[in-house]
């Protein structure tokens, strides 16, 4: 043979061996990975519960042994799984690969772990319970272990898979919690806890809340109600009154009144009439032209307290759209969690906004006395809760952040409640415990200011503008 | 032609709260109507499209649901009307002037028929609203009990089938959608048909969105009304009737 034949022989027969021993490697390796019990084991029907109590008796034959365990750090950690508990659970016609969606294959482990997500949607609606449990993993409440634990460095409460001891224990038993027991909310919150939870069980925000708050669409604590109710007992008085007052010439009738009032609104609002109304919301309402035209600082002041509260219910509103709409949108996640950067941030400068407006009204109406600033009580009394209440929620989230440790880097986006929990942090005095007084605090005084709104200067929110409206043509 | 362009006297026929209270119904009935549709007719591409564009089949589920609840809310405030007319205003359901149907509007229907067949030359003399305008009110007015009785079996299954055998479910999503058809074609062809496209009142009857009505079209169309109104009233164009 020629050396160059035989040279290229020698080269062809090389290739063809590396390629072979290649693809041998490629084919041992890629069944080492995907290994899926499901390749040969036929799936059952998942869409009937037949089915599903089939797949499960297929994992019972292993894991209903209480023989059946895992290694965790050097230690034997049962993983039977007590038919008794199951078939009591909620998932008792759920198959266990619709969870547990990565085990079904060699080597026989979970890589992912369960997410309850994959079914549930991320719900964090603001009726109370999961709004406020964000960082919450789903079975660190809904499994019946008692051992749960804060990830401080990835600000996560979640289930713990060691018990007080460091002793590893098993997870497999999946008693699910009764969420409608008492006890069920004292296995966090309660004294010297150590996922960060007040000892208070606090109630959910009320709907009143809005004008702050992304808050649920109920009434909440008993206290809202009470100051619902004075309110509008005040603004039926009020109404009452204006109605003695004679419309377009009626002066007995109260059913002509309304008949021809409303007819004098309808007739507006579908007019040519409907562009100077229009103006007027947007220069006089929206723009204050009538408070600039008083003086610069003035609307300055009114400014920062209006702005920002204006700002805050639109945000709360859109918030409760967008969680209404497309829950599960990340827009709406970032919305509704209080910790994110833009909404601690847009709280904190907001909040800060509305107390330097009341600052600096308090200044000008004891201190500087300028000559066209008749301090009156009413106007006193406004601004006094106005400002309790803004300091007071500085208080509860400055408290918060620190009780619930939140990790500087999140906690700094909120940065006056930040600073709060810093000044708090000096002082020892079990904070855990106290700030269900302080958020009932600041509750009390916003029941105080919806019961006062119909009373007092601040009935100015309603009043000015249906005023302005009124007399829409004066300039 | 439309009538209602020469300018005459012009009397009130709808109250605000009847103008507010059709213009809510006509955008929620459109609402409903539009993100029910493009649910159950899911596997069309259209359906979908539209369903995209409102962010989802959640979005569409729940502005479905508020479409109803502010249709329903409609119907509360219409039965609250009614209880505030009788009781405190001292009014009467029943009569020429009402809104239910009474033996009178059997022989209207028997008359007008005659007229529109030519075995009558003019039609019958119409109170203040003729049977066909009773029975758009009505079917909207019962049709709502009935598609609200069913969407909330739909809304709440888990809770009803604790004490409902399951099939309800299944009915109430079949009567549901059934109905659901009914109504849309009922609402867009026959109503505004009869509303709008007339000769008499085309291209548009304004009168539910003014309130108002012209003499003549009291004079033409509800002859039994106007021979009702008493000469002060007959006398005060657009005051108190």
């Amino acid at each position: 043979m020629k050396p160059r034949l035989q040279t290229s022989a020698l080269i062809l027969c090389a290739t063809v061996c590396c390629l072979i021993a290649g693809w041998m490697v490629g084919v041992s390796r890629a069944a080492e990975q995907s290994a899926d019990c499901l390749d040969c084991h036929r799936q059952r029907n998942l869409n009937s519960n037949a089915g599903i109590l089939s797949a499960q008796i297929f994992c019972y034959n292993c894991h209903q042994d209480p023989a059946s365990h895992g290694d965790f750090r050097a230690s034997k950690v049962s993983l039977q799984v007590k038919p008794e508990y199951f078939l009591k659970s909620p998932h008792r016609l759920v198959a266990c690969i619709q969870c547990h969606r990565s085990v079904a294959q060699s080597p026989h482990r979970s890589l992912s772990g369960v997410k309850c997500v994959n079914c549930h949607p991320e719900f964090f609606g603001a009726a109370g319970t999961h709004s406020e449990h964000q960082r919450v993993r789903c079975e660190a409440c809904h499994t019946d272990s008692p051992f749960v634990i804060l990830d401080v460095a990835n600000n996560e409460v979640k289930l713990s898979h060691t018990n007080s001891k460091l002793v590893p224990i098993s997870l497999a038993e999946h008693k699910t919690t009764d969420v409608n027991q008492q006890e069920f909310c004292s296995r966090c919150h309660k004294p010297d806890n150590q996922v960060g939870a007040p000892v208070a069980v606090l109630p959910s925000k009320s709907f009143v809340c809005i004008a702050c708050h992304y808050s649920p669409l109920r009434m909440g604590n008993p206290i809202f109600l009470i100051a619902i109710i004075i309110a509008i007992i005040g603004i039926i008085g009020t109404l009452i009154f204006w109605f003695k007052a004679g419309v377009q010439g009626e002066v007995s009738s109260v059913h002509r009144k309304f008949q021809l009032g409303s007819e004098v609104v309808w007739s507006k609002i579908f007019s040519k009439e409907f562009f100077p109304i229009l103006k007027t919301v947007i220069y006089d309402i929206l723009l204050q032209r009538r408070i600039l035209a008083n003086g610069v600082s003035r609307w300055f002041i009114h400014s920062l307290i209006f702005y920002s509260f204006f700002a805050r219910f639109v945000l709360s509103f859109a918030t409760i759209l967008f969680q209404k709409i497309a829950p599960e949108a990340a827009l709406t996640l970032t919305l509704v969690n209080k910790d994110s950067p833009f909404i601690a941030t847009f709280n904190d400068l907001t909040g800060l906004f509305i107390l330097a407006g009341v600052i600096w009204a308090m200044v000008r109406r004891f201190i500087t006395k300028p000559e066209y600033v008749a301090t009156q009580e009413q106007d006193t009394i406004a601004l006094v809760i106005i400002g309790l209440v803004t300091f007071s929620g500085f208080v509860v989230e400055g408290t918060r952040i620190l009780i619930a440790q939140i990790p500087e880097q999140v906690a700094m986006s909120a940065f006056a409640g930040y600073l709060m929990s810093r000044l708090f942090s000096i002082i020892n005095i079990g904070w855990q415990s106290v700030y269900g007084y302080i958020w009932y605090t600041h509750a009390l005084l916003w029941a105080l200011f919806i019961a006062y709104l119909p009373f007092g200067k601040l009935k100015h929110i309603f009043t000015t503008p249906l005023s302005l409206l009124l007399n829409y043509k004066k300039e | 032609m439309s009538d209602q362009n020469v300018n005459q006297q012009v009397y009130w026929r709808f109250s605000v709260l009847q103008r507010t209270v059709h213009l809510i119904v006509m955008f929620a009935f459109i609402g409903v109507g539009l993100t029910g549709f493009s649910m159950a007719l899911s596997s069309m591409a259209p359906a979908r499209s539209f369903v995209w564009f409102l962010g989802g089949i959640d979005s569409v589920r729940y502005l479905h649901r508020c479409f109803a609840v502010t249709l329903y809310f409609c119907v509360v405030v219409e039965v609250l009307w009614v209880l505030y007319f009788k009781f405190l205003l001292r009014g009467k359901l029943l009569g020429p002037n009402s809104i239910c149907f009474g033996f009178k509007d059997l022989n209207f229907f028997k008359e007008h028929i005659k007229y529109l067949l030519g075995i009558r030359a003019t039609p019958p003399p119409f109170d203040r609203f003729a049977y066909w305008e009773k029975l758009d009110y009505w079917t909207l007015f019962i049709g709502m009990q009935t598609m609200g009785l069913t969407g909330i079996l739909l809304w709440f299954p888990e809770f009803f089938s604790r004490f409902l055998p399951g099939v309800c479910i299944n009915l109430a999503q079949v009567l549901h959608f059934d109905e659901a058809i009914l109504a849309v074609l009922y609402k867009f062809f026959i109503h505004t048909t009869v509303r709008h496209l007339r000769p008499e009142v085309y291209p548009g009857d304004w009168t539910i969105f003014t309130g108002q009505v012209t003499k003549e079209t009291i004079m033409r169309a509800h002859p039994g009304e106007w021979a009702l109104m008493s000469e002060n009233q007959q006398g005060a164009p657009v005051g108190d009737q």
